[in-house]
């Protein structure tokens, strides 16, 4: 029994920093991608690492928080970038911010990439939109341990070349031996010189050595459901489908029950699936 | 190394006197027809204590998880003593701490609480309309989770130690007063629990067991669901009353302050995402899902029970409604 009655409660201080607690980060730089998207930059009061496809809670004080996959390099430790997408209440926030700004950050949360499953095989990815924040970071990781795998293709599908993300990054990547990169955009406009239409529309133009390959699919829920559905029809086993799945989320930590896809909690138990692990859950595309 | 004790009941009040110098104590009683647990700060409230009757109107999680708190300072450290636990709360108390004490994830202030309190269950001698814990094989009498099991009778009290720490608090509060016993001495106390027990298990023989339900859930078509929310507000008392719900909400407050405040699948975008999409969209899905949690997800991932029989769920209802008579009618 502990020594403190009952009648002295000990007083309310700020505790040693506890899974709630964010870490302070600044604000270094804020780049803009499109129209709705933009790359935050931030430097964090003490070093921060994650592995790649784990994700963080970003949090603007007295705002709010929200889930983000940071879209930089996991082998960096001093500095982190999120992508964020203007959708509503706190990215908007996330969105006003300028250098200097002070910022919090918690995690790293939930199951990243299973890199080691990848090594010595060929690597199919099909992004869409915001969804290829996480993919970056997964591609920076490859980069850097391109030894290790056969071959990376990248299908990257936006709605407008005007919404084609990183455009620095893929000039960057299509130098780099090994990699492929492929776009589509729905709605085309006179400079557009790649393919037209859905991201799926890129998976019959490419050859993949199915029995050899594995396929990471991030995106808008109907791209991810689409995408998911025509790599089964290509031949890929639905154990080597990687998901990265979008939930509501609080607390990231499985605790809260706001991520719930049946028996999982997309937090602590994914993000990252295979679709053999989430086929029988209800809702998986909702 | 259960023990057991016979302890008067003018002198069990007062070890409960001298336990208040040190402990929050909170007991049972009962104030307009309604009964629940109150702070007992002085000595003359003690003998309004109640015993062995149905469960408090609060379920025993509010004293682990409070409705809000902020979840970024240091842990209180308060001794506190529970008094009057029913069998049901305690059940309940295995999700709570499957889910919050579960690494790498332990919750601070859950475990801060957990380990500063002691808990005091009661065997049920009677139970209230709703009541159905016998149908999940949960028992009216204390049978784990409680430091201490106590009954009373014929002015005397039946204790029965399950804990290092439940003896520790007979060491310290009771030498002298109470006399060790064995477990025959205890036979007219668990004579009424299970007289109760029979009792319940006749009165709810239409009513599918915990695993049976679950199957029916699963089964089950969007109808009766429909049928059973028209009349569903989605105020989530069923939730803030229910012992097993754990859901919260985190509300962020400047200078990196959060507040952890209870929530519930019920609420209306409770699972909706940026992009519009909401798995809960409708008040059948939203009502479904508390099911679906509590008979199918629940016990699938921690093999624990989610659901005690408490029946509070369906006293709280401002729709009136009952589960256990959906659940019924799914079984015919
Ligand atoms: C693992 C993961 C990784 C992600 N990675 C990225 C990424 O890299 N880039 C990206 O752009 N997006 C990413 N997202 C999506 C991103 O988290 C959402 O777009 C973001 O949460 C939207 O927040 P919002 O407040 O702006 O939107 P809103 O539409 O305002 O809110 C979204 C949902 O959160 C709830 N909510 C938000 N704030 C509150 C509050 N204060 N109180 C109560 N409920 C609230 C609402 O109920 C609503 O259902 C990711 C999501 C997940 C789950
Ligand atoms: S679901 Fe209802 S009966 Fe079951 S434990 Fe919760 S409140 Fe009690
Ligand atoms: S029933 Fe709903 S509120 Fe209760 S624990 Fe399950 S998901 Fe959370
Ligand atoms: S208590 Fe009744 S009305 Fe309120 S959310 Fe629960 S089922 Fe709906
Ligand atoms: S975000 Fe809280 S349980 Fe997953």
């Amino acid at each position: 029994m502990p020594e403190a009655t009952a009648r002295t409660r000990s007083k309310t201080r700020k505790p040693a920093r506890n899974m709630y607690t964010p870490l302070p980060a600044t604000v270094e730089k804020v780049i803009d991608e499109s129209p709705t998207i933009k790359t935050i930059a931030m430097i964090p009061d003490e070093e921060f690492s994650f592995k790649t496809g784990e994700f963080i809670e970003l949090t603007i004080p007295g705002i709010g928080e929200a889930p983000f996959t940071p879209s930089s390099s996991p082998l960096e430790t001093k500095r982190m970038e999120v992508t964020v997408m203007k959708t509503g209440y706190v990215t908007e926030y996330i969105h006003r911010l300028k250098k200097g700004d002070r910022v919090g950050i918690r995690g790293p949360f939930g199951r990243g990439y299973p890199l080691e499953e990848m090594y010595g095989k060929e690597i199919l990815i099909l992004g869409g939109g915001c969804g290829f924040a996480p993919i970056r970071s997964l591609l920076y990781n490859l980069m850097a341990e391109k030894d290790k795998f056969r071959k990376v293709t990248l299908c990257y599908g936006s709605k407008t070349p005007e919404e084609c993300i990183y455009k620095p990054f893929i000039n960057e990547l299509r130098s780099v031996e090994k990699f492929e990169v492929l776009r589509s955009v729905d709605k085309p406009d006179e400079t557009w010189e790649e393919a037209v239409g859905v991201v799926t529309v890129l998976l019959d133009s490419i050859r993949v050595d199915i029995p050899n390959a594995v396929a990471v699919v991030c995106g808008p829920p109907v791209m991810m459901k689409f995408g998911t559905f025509k790599l089964l029809e290509m031949g890929f086993p639905e154990n080597k489908i990687f998901l990265s799945m979008e939930k509501n989320m609080s607390c990231g930590l499985g605790k809260c029950g706001h991520c719930t896809m049946g028996k999982y909690f997309v937090c602590k138990d994914g993000p990252v699936f295979t679709y053999d692990e989430i086929k029988d859950q209800p809702d998986i595309w909702a | 190394m259960t023990k057991h004790y016979l302890i008067s009941h003018e002198n069990w009040d007062k070890v409960l006197n001298r336990a208040i110098s040190k402990y929050l104590l909170y007991a049972p009683v009962i104030r307009e027809n309604h009964q629940d647990y109150v702070l007992v700060e002085q000595e003359q409230d003690i003998s309004h204590i109640i015993y062995n009757t149905a469960k408090p109107a609060s379920p025993l999680k509010t004293f682990f998880l409070p409705v809000k708190e902020n979840v970024v300072r240091e842990p209180e450290g308060i001794p506190r003593i529970i008094l009057g636990i029913p069998p049901c709360d305690l059940a309940g108390l295995e999700m709570l701490d499957t889910f919050y004490l579960e690494e790498p994830y332990v919750d601070p202030y859950y475990q801060d609480r957990r380990e500063n309190t002691l808990l005091i269950g009661t065997d049920c001698f009677t139970a209230q309309e709703h009541c159905h814990c016998t149908t999940y094989g949960v028992s009216p009498a204390v049978e784990k989770y409680a430091d201490i099991r106590l009954a009373s009778h014929e002015g005397n009290m039946y204790l029965t130690v399950l804990t290092e720490k439940g003896e520790e608090f007979v060491r310290e509060y009771m030498a002298g007063d109470a006399k060790e016993t064995d477990e025959s001495r205890m036979a007219p106390v668990r004579e009424k629990s299970g007289q109760l027990k029979k009792e319940l298990e006749e009165r709810n023989s239409q009513l599918p067991g915990y695993e049976r339900t679950g199957v029916l859930i699963r089964k089950s078509g969007e109808d009766i669901w429909e049928k059973y929310s028209a009349d569903c507000v989605s105020c989530g008392a069923c939730s803030s009353i229910c012992p097993t719900c754990t859901c919260f909400l985190l509300i962020d407050r400047p200078e990196f302050e959060k507040i952890r405040s209870l929530d519930t699948c019920q609420h209306p975008a409770f699972e909706r995402v940026a992009a519009g999409e909401d798995p809960l969209h409708s008040k059948a899905a939203r009502f479904r899902n508390r099911y679906l949690c509590k008979y199918v997800w629940r016990p699938e991932k921690y093999n624990t029970l989610a659901c005690t029989g408490c029946g509070r769920c369906i006293e709280a209802c401002i729709g009136r409604i009952n589960k256990n008579e959906l659940f019924v009618e799914l079984n015919t």
